[in-house]
């Protein structure tokens, strides 16, 4: 017996932490949402490229697209274009699309548009980068301007990273005689990008241009430019007129380098506009996108990996566990009485068809008539399995006429009751008139209460959607029940009930 | 809630037995599941107990398919009075028995007066399996009809008084006395409303008793007190009981049985999954004395002893009789 329990106990932690972990490692480690209203951002941006083609001319139009190496995947990409063959390709770490045609007149219209979202696992790529590159070389005033520059940058920095702020930040002081002869006049983002390079590269600093797009939607909005530097670990981003430190968690780099966003050949005007909107998804459904459209396909062995259809009953069948639970802490814990072990969860399964109140009524309705005549066809004294059948029969014809006249009365309630609980309802009248027998009306009665009130309690479980998305998606859930169960099968204490029941020990 | 957590501590104290604890620690542990039928078809049980030489009412004859019952006639001869049972019945449902003969009639014990061919009737559905738990075939029972001792006219109401003794492995552990009440319709089983009335193991003299959960001193129904009545060759149920052990193998049960003015203690039935309300009658825990039993048990086996139903009975007697009679 001792062995037993040892064996049980060991039993008992081995279910309930392998469960534990495989939850924990889908959680923490897969990074699968928890509950079903976790929402994550989509983002659906188009950039309309618009030109006027010269007639009598091929047209070759190419613009940089995301390369999508960070922290955001793409769910969805198209290429809209008409007449328009379309090419992709890679190079230094940028991608770029190349739309080309033989013949183009007019005005021209070209789409690009991606979906995409936050990346929800896999690891992130090393980062690689120059840390050396040669001096742009000057000549003359500008040169001294910028050695008069560089030289309180070197006493104000320690390594690349505050060398890089502090060139910034003296760059974008436009009161200082050095820093105005280096911009000559010209303080856009773009010329203070130049005088940057030029100042880092005499003190041979690599830097490079990103230009990134705002993920922010209702706004007009063209690339932002940001600079960027490899300190032999990682990039460090810098914004070029604040000398501000680190690319913001809405920014989604385009492309770097120093090309401009689109090169058009036979053709002017090029124009690139972007609008982006945003759209909520349900965290698991993104997830299941994501998976399609990345090769970590960590949903693909669970429930998830079945088709719709099925799914739909898994759904139900994950829960019967619960409602299982529910009558076994009913009975061994509480003490309920019910009719058999097992009918509970059936009838909480038929008020899935039914809806709760409408199925109390019509369980009670149907019961009770039943009943009366399960208690009339024991006067014939019929053999068992004619009896049943007449009951059923009984049963139908019952149905049948109470969804005739709540479909008269136009509730269509009363329309909603399936094949399933024709068969409990029968199963029911028979066990209760049993019960009646063996134990009276009294009994019976209680039991009847007993079950309604373990199915109801049941269905209101089994019908709660989280509980019910977290079971699926996390089905080693079930372990942990089990593990639970199997301690319930060695439990010897007190039923609630019993507490009452043995009440008269303690009148002394 | 501080209230319900007192209570449980002060039924652990008393060693009183929870269902929970019966099934896992007794029923499951000591019954083996393929040695229930022996107790639940009442057939076996007799035809067990009379190869074991433990004494029974009488079988006069078993009806198994609907040809035998033409054999009816011949089976019950002319004796005047006789029992049909199923053999499979729960709860004292199709029960049928006939006290006496008038004319070409029988006379049931309530008075009733029925046909031969009411009792064929009666046995026809008996073996389609109307009064059987699942609704399988069964068997019908012709045998003896129990004449109660009359030492249980004061105390009684109606119906057959039958004794209750739980054996754990062959000891008896705890006895109770049933009496059919009004309420309970003649009928012995305590959740229909019988009285349980506790009995002093060494001596046989009935303790107060319990009625629907409650502790009770007299009898509902006649007012007379229960308590210390002495039970006639109260060694005799006793031994019995302890014997029942060898007969179905099962090492928990309840044994019930009557004493017949004639013929003296006789067993009626064995019960796989007897109930708690003997506790209640008795005014005290099972648990406790299952245990004394459980180390009995444990001690003799390291010594290698294998002990007689009599033995059995001495050392039963010896722990749990004795009993201070309760005063007012």
């Amino acid at each position: 017996m001792r062995s037993l329990t040892l064996h049980l106990k060991v039993l008992v932690t081995l279910l309930v932490s392998l469960g534990i972990l495989i939850t924990a490692y889908q959680i923490f480690i897969l990074g699968i949402p928890m509950t079903e209203d976790e929402t994550d951002d989509l983002w659906n941006i188009d950039a309309k490229v618009e030109f006027l083609a010269n007639p009598r001319e091929p047209v070759k139009l190419q613009m940089f697209v995301p390369p999508l190496a960070q922290d955001y995947v793409s769910l969805n990409e198209s290429f809209i274009s008409n007449n328009y063959g379309v090419s992709i390709n890679r190079t230094d770490g940028n991608r770029k699309v190349t739309w080309s045609a033989r013949r183009a007149s007019g005005k021209q219209t070209l789409y690009y548009r991606l979906v995409l979202t936050k990346r929800y696992s896999g690891e992130q790529t090393k980062a690689k980068g120059p840390i050396f590159r040669d001096s742009i070389p000057v000549e003359g005033a500008e040169k001294i301007a910028a050695e008069a520059l560089l030289a309180p940058i070197r006493q104000h920095s320690a390594d690349v990273e505050t060398f890089i702020s502090e060139t910034i930040k003296r760059v974008n002081n436009s009161n200082d005689d050095n820093v105005k002869l280096l911009l000559s006049g010209d303080t856009s983002t773009a010329n203070k990008a130049t005088a940057i390079e030029l100042l880092l590269s005499i003190a041979h600093v690599p830097m490079q241009r990103v230009h990134t797009i705002r993920l922010a939607s209702e706004i007009q909005q063209s690339p932002e430019l940001w600079l960027r530097s490899f300190n032999g670990e990682k990039w460090l981003y810098f914004n070029p007129e604040s000398g501000e430190q680190g690319l913001p968690a809405d920014r989604l780099v385009w492309w770097t380098g120093d090309e401009s966003l689109v090169t058009l050949e036979g053709g002017k005007q090029a124009q690139v506009s972007f609008s982006l909107n945003n759209s909520e998804m349900n965290a698991i459904r993104l997830a299941k996108l994501t998976d399609e459209n990345t090769d970590a396909d960590f949903l693909e062995y669970t429930l998830y990996g079945l088709p719709l259809q099925t799914q739909q009953t898994f759904m139900i069948m994950v829960m019967i566990p619960i409602g299982v639970l529910v009558i076994l802490i009913l009975r061994n814990l509480g003490g309920l009485q019910t009719l058999g072990t097992f009918t509970p969860v059936l009838i909480a399964l038929a008020f899935r068809e039914t809806q709760l109140g409408f199925g109390i009524i019509l369980f009670t309705v149907i019961t009770a008539l039943g009943l009366s005549l399960r208690s009339y066809l024991e006067h014939l004294k019929l053999q068992m399995l004619p009896r049943l059948s007449v009951v059923l029969t009984f049963v139908v014809v019952l149905i049948a006429v109470i969804s005739l006249f709540s479909h008269k009365l136009g509730l269509e309630r009363g329309l909603s009751v399936a094949l399933f609980p024709m068969v409990i309802l029968t199963m029911t009248i028979e066990r209760l008139s049993i019960t009646w027998e063996e134990r009276g009306g009294g009994h019976a009665f209680k039991v009847a209460i007993g079950t309604l009130f373990a199915a109801t309690l049941a269905h209101l479980l089994m019908s709660v959607p989280e509980l019910n998305y977290f079971i699926f998606t996390f089905p080693a859930v079930l372990m942990i029940l089990v593990g639970f169960m199997l301690a319930m099968g060695r439990y010897r204490g007190y039923r609630l009930t019993e507490l009452f029941r043995f009440k008269a020990f303690l009148k002394d | 809630m501080f209230g319900l957590i007192k209570t449980w501590k002060a039924l652990e104290a008393k060693g009183i037995m929870g269902i929970n604890r019966r099934n896992a620690d007794y029923v499951l542990k000591y019954n083996k599941r393929h040695l229930y039928p022996i107790v639940d078809d009442k057939i076996i049980t007799k035809q067990r107990a009379i190869e074991a030489g433990i004494d029974v009412p009488e079988m006069y004859g078993v009806i198994e398919t609907e040809k035998g019952i033409d054999k009816l006639r011949e089976i019950i001869g002319d004796r005047p009075d006789f029992v049909v049972k199923p053999a499979q019945g729960a709860g004292g449902d199709g029960i049928l028995v006939i006290a006496d003969r008038f004319e070409d009639k029988y006379r049931t014990v309530s008075g009733k007066i029925i046909s031969h061919e009411e009792i064929e009737h009666q046995i026809s559905s008996i073996l389609t399996g109307l009064y059987s738990l699942g609704g399988h075939r069964d068997r019908a029972l012709i045998e003896y009809r129990v004449t109660p001792d009359q030492i249980f006219k004061s105390i009684s109401y109606e119906g057959v008084p039958d004794i209750r003794i739980i054996v754990l492995m062959g000891y008896p552990v705890m006895a109770m006395l049933r009496l059919p009440t009004r309420q309970s319709g003649g009928k012995a089983n305590l959740h229909q409303g019988a009285i349980g009335v506790g009995v002093d193991m060494a001596t046989g003299v009935t303790l107060r008793g319990t009625w629907l959960n409650n502790k009770i001193s007299k009898h509902p129904d006649t007012t007379n007190a229960v308590d210390g009545v002495q039970l006639p060759n109260w060694d005799g149920f006793m031994k019995l009981a302890a014997g029942c052990y060898e007969l179905c193998g099962l090492g928990y049960i309840g044994v019930d049985m009557v004493l017949d003015q004639d013929k003296g203690p006789l067993i009626l039935e064995l019960n796989a999954r007897p109930g708690l309300n003997i506790q209640i009658a008795n005014d005290c825990g099972l648990t406790h004395r299952a245990h004394a039993v459980e180390a009995r048990i444990a001690e003799l086996k390291k010594k290698g002893i294998v002990e007689t139903p009599e033995e059995r009975m001495r050392f039963s007697q010896g722990l749990f009789g004795h009993i201070a009679p309760v005063k007012g």
